[in-house]
């Protein structure tokens, strides 16, 4: 009995010292993180990486829910076509009406991609540093983390308030459970982020294609300055965007033919190769709901594109064109047929597409000629007489048609900067952020409910359907925390009125 | 030529057939008849009949008679069977000879197989339960633990889905993990599985024993957590030579109780009229004149059909002195009921002994098996995929499925009143799924003993299997929103994936098993090695030019992935069995397992058990007595692990994350998660108390248990905060309790020539949360919700409270955002005054695990004839039967239920109360989860009726025994759940009791035939 327990004991000494190569495996198919973040290759690949949730932010699948249902959708320039035989998507119209709740899938597909970005930004400049590479190329891929990282909180804290800010990756459990910060050290680090990244990035000159430049760090740093109302600030940053024009032709803008041009300061950028699974979609979503999409021309015929009919151009937003804007009938098209009369709908990104519902288009989010129209914004509120003259680089652009506008005071200026970020931006999600931070949000988009109300078939809906909401408070300024972040971290705490 | 009894003349053709098949000459011996019989009179079914000295042999048939033949008069018949003494006759000059048999006190200690070994019955301290394959004959199903249902104290079975060949879930004692999977430990013939065994051909199984409690189950360490099966197939017995064959055929039924209760043509286009009414639009013209139309469409009928079971089964064992074998073949044919779905198995079990001398013994088993599925999306909601059975109930009943002209349209458009959707009686069949395995399990073992009472086991094996699958969608498929479009072959898309996987296992074992005096001893000790590896790889395809070929040859994209997944294991393992007297009883034992699943911090765990007992009726103290014949007391206490959580994921791993620029597609990555070296074992604790009492010389006999299992260090995919970059974080978190009271009765109510056996068994599972991470914070599923203090799993939502049926009530009430008079009322739990949906007013709604689960079964048999009736219920659990979101939808979006002709119109016309009007904001009825979905999950389900009729007279050679029978599997089942599978998800798991509409369990109308050579 005793020799059989020692024998045993014995056995066990040699099977546990023995099988520890036995009892560990490796997974095969992927790389080990102990083994990442050492190379120059190493941290190209990983800040490739965090550029891709930019493309589900923006959108990608016709079922996803892109950036402009919160960005555009909400706002005045756009509503959609009521789809009475496919009521799934329901959530995205309850944004639209000021009816949203955390439950949508709007919402989570923000947050959720933003922290993303942070996240793989984050693990970067936490290990960028100790390894052992050219320094150029270091600044390179260090700055365009910086860069990544500011944007996605600058896109949380405009949207969200306060947000958990989160500048290391957790390594365990217990700190993942983050609460809010407010947002006023949040716009403090996404300043730093933007300086230090716009510091560290090459050129647009000397930057690969498609990558970020130092000038889309500066007009990150302009726009957080004029959200901030740090107009001087914002005006310094804004004059070191250099070696951008623009383009002759306004609809070129948009086409995937020119993508990344002298304009473009930052686009999302998408591919459409079958294998390469990032094509876009956006302009499928966009179309009047169609039995056959190929009525449009450039889609093929066929797959009846019931995930249709958002971003419909209101006639509010079309009645803010003035005669003769050459960039409205870029940036519209209307359909007759199957059941429409002159629909409108969004036509900037419509290119047609290879292979249904796979489009090449990318979609802009910082081009120069938003750059001038910040300045004149800086300019203008500083008092400075430049103001109208970075206006009418934009709105007397021969590509608009218009002529030049004449002198007029601060106040009227602000208006018209306003109206003219409006038309020039339309359909970029710039409309909800603009009403937000000139506090006209509340007043504009009552002002449309009521006009809904009174005539809902205006705004698309069929005879019989009386629309919920369009009753806006200063609740809907933010849009609430995602349900499963609220359920999970008992540290965050809903925004106001949700 | 022959002599054959009167019989019914269409079973003289049936024998006639099975006759015509064996040629060969047929010797005329002697042959004998007789019946055996045991001291009260009773006949005696299995009884082996030997003649001495050969491998001749026989067994007696149900009704306890035999017929051998025998080569002369000097020759010695042996009878033997479990629990009697062993009687040899010569024969002499008799051609009849009957024989009562004594029973053998010393051998009723059945025997029972137990981890690593065996053990006598009286002797086991631990919960233990074994199932015997002649308790599970004439259930016409394929697979065995269908066979199991309601058989097992304490082992919840539950058929999820009718899929041919899947769906069946076995919980023993209610276990769950929350994520480490809650699926038993299957060990055949010792080799632990990786897998399930619904590729096992049910007739190739001797014995189930399911281990329930730690000291049965910790010798299986790691995997033994939720329990552990032990099956053990057929081996050639001593001196029993034999052919059989076992037949059934059968026609399969979805019965009534079952089929969705949807609009017919009529009462559709009278809902699309009514409802443009009351908002106020025009009626389309379609709809104007309901009268018109019939019944329409049944597309629930549609798509499903009667379809055919068969099964063959071919057994041949033969034992001689120093090699027996016992060969098994098996083809299963099984139609299922949803069009276009099968599935068919072949089956192969050699299991050989060889026995060198007294002291050195090999045997060596071999189980090929090939199946082939054809498997439709039937299951899960419309618009996940598009799967079948909900998507063709929600369709417009005045769509046709095949035209007037017996052509068959490829879509249902948007003109009948339901969104473009392909045709799914076209659909089920066009849209190939199929997949087909090969499987090959064997292992060969040595028994040496080097000396008395020691003996020496190494086992080597291997389980390996290779399955292949197709799938092709052709541009005339498509889904709701989406319907087929023959001319857009981008439609088309084709995918092909293989699998190659093999565990192997070695494992050797030292016995000793020793008494002096009264004190009896068995020690083992041993090291066993298991490692798995698996290569798969997957290629899908898209650009054909059509449907003609519908491999990915012709497709223009491929995109292809491979797959390599390893763990392994080391363990030992050791036991002590003693006992004083056979009555107090003492055992303990431990095993060590490596696992190389968990992080370096954690790879070694150790999972100890002690248990003891005391059979009472051995002491002096208990007089003889006609009353109380048996009583044992026994109870257990040990420590189990789940090691079940996948491969690799204490590592972060880095994952290509590519993104284009400029187009060109450039290589990304990024890391996927947190590493967690600490990253451990999930351990249960076990306690276990029961008795055993047999009364009445053993004609009651009952049996209790009570455990309570405590399981810490949870596996979990926990959700964490987006904040940090990720979605989750596999982590040991939490910590759960089990326990229960289970009980059995068998009781012999009737004996002599009718005789009556009686079998129920009930459980009572309970579980709670105590620790869930390091926030305590709930774990929410799509409508459920597991939080500290609280049973797993509960349906969570909000709390439906009816319409608000006037304007008083509706001034009166809490409102949510797009309430109006004739709305959907949901319980304002918080009591702010207003109705979200979201945490502040959703809440429990109900448990989905059962209050008790219960088995009964009735054996009666009368002279020839034989009943069994097997029955199955659960009692107490919730289900949320989420198809109604659909079928319950006002927007007049798809057809829907009956019983939406009784929704709110105006306040005059309120309706039933339970659905809303169908103008205005109909979302929030829609889409918020609630109690309005939730019904009475209780059941009672006859599961199978069997009467069969055994010829008992045969005097034919070759034809030894005949037993014919005819069977209803899934007689009835008894429930207030309206929807169509009251078992459909009835574990206790954390996210089981939402029906998300499955195929539908048939009924099963068979015959067949057991026939004995």
């Amino acid at each position: 009995m005793k020799t059989k327990i020692i024998s045993a004991f014995i056995a066990a000494l040699i099977l546990s010292s023995c099988s520890e190569d036995f009892l560990t495996k490796y997974p095969e198919t992927v790389v080990s993180a102990e083994t990442f973040y050492k190379t120059e290759a190493d941290f190209k690949q990983a800040v490739i990486g965090a550029y891709v949730p930019l493309r589900n932010i923006y959108g990608t699948g016709l079922a996803d829910y892109g950036a402009w249902a919160m960005g555009e959708m909400r706002a005045d320039n756009t509503a959609f076509i009521y789809n009475a035989a496919n009521r799934g998507y329901a959530d995205r119209e309850y944004i639209d009406q000021f009816i949203d709740d955390a439950n949508g899938g709007g919402v989570s597909n923000k947050y959720q991609n933003d922290y993303i970005i942070i996240g793989r930004a984050n693990q970067i400049l936490k290990t960028i540093d100790a390894a052992d590479f050219d320094q150029v190329k270091k600044d390179n891929y260090k700055g365009q983390a910086l860069f990544l990282r500011a944007f996605a909180y600058f896109d949380l804290v405009q949207y969200f308030g306060d947000v958990p800010l989160v500048l290391t990756p957790p390594t365990t459990y217990a700190e993942t459970n983050v609460g809010q910060t407010p947002k006023a050290q949040v716009y403090e680090q996404i300043l730093a982020d933007a300086a230090a990244a716009a510091v560290l990035l090459p050129n647009k000159a000397t930057q690969d294609v498609g990558f970020v430049a130092n000038g889309a760090a500066y007009t990150l740093l302009g726009n957080v300055n004029i959200v901030l109302e740090r107009w001087a600030d914002a005006e310094e940053a804004l004059l070191n965007v250099q070696g951008y024009s623009l383009l002759g032709n306004y609809a070129a803008i948009y086409n995937p033919a020119n993508k990344n041009h002298a304009e473009s300061i930052f686009e999302v950028q998408y591919y459409d190769l079958a294998t390469a699974n990032s094509a876009s979609n956006f302009a499928y979503n966009f179309l009047p709901i169609l039995q056959n999409p190929g009525v449009i021309a450039g889609f093929p015929d066929g797959n009846s594109n019931a995930y249709a009919g958002w971003n419909i151009p209101t006639p509010d937003f079309l009645a803010v064109y003035e005669p003769g804007d050459l960039r409205k009938d870029a940036s519209v098209g209307f359909y007759t047929g199957e059941g429409y009369t002159n629909i409108p709908y969004i036509k900037k990104y419509v290119h047609g597409a290879e292979i249904a519902p796979n489009t090449n288009d990318d979609w802009p989010v910082y081009r120069y000629a938003e750059v001038l129209l910040f300045l004149a914004e800086a300019a203008n509120e500083q008092g400075k007489s430049e103001a109208l003259t970075y206006l009418n680089m934009v709105h007397a652009n021969p590509r608009t048609g218009l002529l030049p506008l004449p002198a007029a005071g601060q106040a009227e200026l602000r208006v018209l900067i306003q109206k003219e970020r409006q038309i020039e931006l339309a359909f970029e999600n710039k409309r909800w952020l603009d009403l937000v931070r000139t506090g006209k949000a509340i007043e504009v988009m009552n002002a449309q409910g009521n006009s809904i109300r009174a005539n809902p078939q205006a705004y698309y809906y069929p005879a019989g359907v009386t629309p919920p909401g369009y009753v806006v408070t200063a609740k809907h300024l933010l849009f609430p925390i995602p349900q499963r972040e609220i359920r999970i971290n008992p540290l965050l705490v809903q925004n106001t009125g949700y | 030529m022959m002599k054959i009894l009167p019989l019914p003349k269409k079973y003289i053709l049936i024998v006639l057939l099975f006759f015509c098949a064996i040629s060969g000459a047929i010797a005329q011996n002697i042959t004998i008849n007789g019946t055996i019989k045991d001291n009260t009179g009773e006949s005696i079914p299995g009884v082996n009949v030997v003649v001495k000295g050969t491998t001749n042999g026989t067994a007696t048939d149900v009704s306890g008679t035999f017929t051998i033949t025998v080569p002369g008069s000097d020759a010695v018949l042996i009878f033997s069977s479990v629990g009697y003494k062993s009687q040899e006759v010569t024969v002499g000059t008799q051609k009849l000879i009957n024989v009562v048999m004594g029973t053998d006190v010393k051998s009723l200690d059945e025997v029972v197989i137990v981890a690593y070994g065996t053990q006598s019955k009286r002797n086991v301290t631990g919960a233990v339960q074994t199932i015997n394959s002649s308790e599970l004959k004439d259930q016409p199903v394929g697979q065995i633990t269908q066979k199991l249902q309601g058989k097992l104290a304490g082992v919840q079975i539950t058929q999820n889905t009718g899929i041919p060949g899947q769906g069946m879930s076995v919980r023993v004692r209610g276990s769950a993990s929350i994520s480490a999977g809650s699926d038993p430990l299957y060990v055949v013939d010792g080799f632990p599985l990786q897998g399930s065994i619904s590729n096992i051909n049910p007739d190739e199984i001797e014995t189930i024993t399911v281990l329930k409690d730690a000291s049965s189950t910790a010798l299986y360490g790691s995997r033994a957590a939720n329990g552990v099966v032990l099956i053990t197939t057929k081996r050639a017995k001593a001196g029993n030579s034999r052919f059989s064959f076992n037949y059934f055929s059968g026609l399969q039924a979805i019965p009534e109780k079952g089929r969705p209760d949807m609009m017919n043509a009529r009462e559709f286009a009278q809902f699309k009229k009514e409802i443009a009414i009351e908002r106020g639009q025009t009626v389309p013209e379609q709809f104007a004149n309901p009268e018109q139309y019939g019944e329409g469409t049944n597309w629930f009928d549609a798509v499903t059909r009667d379809a055919i079971i068969k099964n063959y089964s071919l057994t041949y064992s033969a034992s001689g002195e120093k090699f027996s074998t016992s060969v098994v073949a098996g083809y299963l044919k099984n139609e299922g009921v949803l069009l276009n779905s099968s599935y068919d198995r072949i089956s192969l079990r050699i299991n050989t002994d060889y026995k060198l001398n007294d002291n050195i013994k090999f045997g060596f088993n071999l189980a090929p098996t090939y199946s082939s599925s054809k498997t439709p999306q039937s299951d899960g909601i419309w618009y996940n995929s598009p799967s079948i059975v909900q998507s063709a109930m929600l369709t417009s009943p005045l769509a046709p499925y095949i035209n007037p002209d017996g052509s068959i349209p490829l879509s249902v458009s948007g003109q009948y009143g339901t969104p473009d959707a392909p045709n799914w009686y076209n659909q089920v069949k066009i849209v190939k799924n199929t997949s087909k395995n090969i499987g090959l399990l064997s292992n060969g073992f040595v028994e040496i003993k080097p000396i008395k009472d020691l003996t020496f086991k190494s086992m080597i094996g291997i389980d390996a299997g290779n399955a292949v699958s197709d799938y092709f969608y052709p541009s005339t498929a498509g889904n709701i929103f989406n319907p087929p479009n023959e001319n857009d072959p981008s439609r088309i898309n084709a995918s092909h994936s293989n699998q190659y996987a093999y565990t192997w296992l070695f494992e050797n074992t030292l016995t000793y098993a020793k008494s002096i005096g009264d004190h009896n001893f068995d020690i083992l000790g041993g090291y066993t090695t298991q490692a798995a590896h698996s290569e798969s790889g997957s290629l899908s395809g898209r650009g054909f030019p059509d449907n003609r070929v519908q491999t990915l040859n012709a497709a223009t994209i491929i995109t292809g992935s491979t797959d390599v997944q390893d763990w392994s294991l080391a363990s030992l393992v050791a036991r002590v069995n003693y006992n004083y007297k056979n009555k107090y009883l003492f055992s303990a034992s431990i095993r060590r397992d490596g696992s190389s699943r968990f992080g370096s911090d954690n790879k070694w765990g150790n999972f100890p058990s002690v248990s003891a007992g005391w059979v009472v009726t051995d002491e002096s103290f208990i007089p003889e007595n006609k009353v109380l014949s048996f009583l044992k007391f026994r109870t257990s206490f040990g420590t189990t692990g789940n090691n079940n959580i996948g491969n690799y994921l204490q590592y972060a791993n880095v994952v290509p994350t590519n993104n284009p620029f400029n187009n060109v597609l450039l290589n990304g990555s990024s890391i996927a998660g947190l590493n967690n070296t600490e990253l451990g074992w999930e351990t249960s604790d076990l306690f276990d108390a029961g008795a055993d009492i047999n009364f009445f010389n053993d004609r009651i006999k009952f049996s209790y248990g009570y455990y309570k299992k405590t399981t810490d260090n949870l596996l979990y995919s926990v959700d964490i905060p987006i904040s940090s970059g990720f979605f989750n974080y596999t982590t040991n978190i939490g910590k759960i309790e089990f326990w229960g009271h289970e009980f059995q009765v068998s009781t012999l109510n009737l004996t002599g020539e009718f005789k009556w056996s009686t079998d129920f068994n009930i459980s009572f599972n309970r579980n709670k949360a105590l620790q869930l991470g390091t926030a305590n914070s709930a774990i929410y599923g799509d409508m459920t919700i597991t939080q500290v203090g609280q049973p797993l799993g509960q349906l969570y939502g909000l709390v439906w409270d009816g319409i608000y049926e006037t304007q008083a009530e509706f001034d009166a009430s809490p409102k949510h955002q797009g309430a109006e008079v004739g709305s959907v009322k949901y319980k304002d739990i918080n009591g702010d005054g207003v109705v979200t949906n979201d945490t502040r007013d959703q809440a429990v709604l109900g448990n989905t695990a059962p209050k008790y689960n219960f088995g009964f079964t009735n054996t009666i048999s009368y002279k020839n004839f034989d009943l069994a009736i097997v029955c199955q219920g659960a009692y107490g659990n919730k289900i949320i039967n989420s198809a109604d979101r659909f079928t319950g939808n006002l927007d007049g979006t798809f057809n829907v239920q009956k019983d939406l002709a009784n929704r709110w119109r105006s306040e005059e016309n309120p309706g039933n109360g339970k659905w809303g009007k169908a103008s205005g904001n109909t979302g929030p009825e829609r889409d918020w989860a609630s109690s309005k979905w939730m019904y009475d999950g209780s059941y009672l389900t006859i599961k199978n009726i069997t009467l069969g009729y055994s010829f008992s007279s045969i005097n034919v050679a070759y034809l030894k025994g005949l037993r014919i029978y005819a069977s209803v599997q899934q007689a009835a089942v008894f429930t207030k759940y309206p929807g169509g599978n009251p078992e459909v998800s009835a574990g206790a798991g954390l996210f089981s009791g939402v029906d998300n509409t499955t195929y539908p369990v048939p009924r099963t109308w068979t015959f067949g035939l057991n026939y004995n050579f």
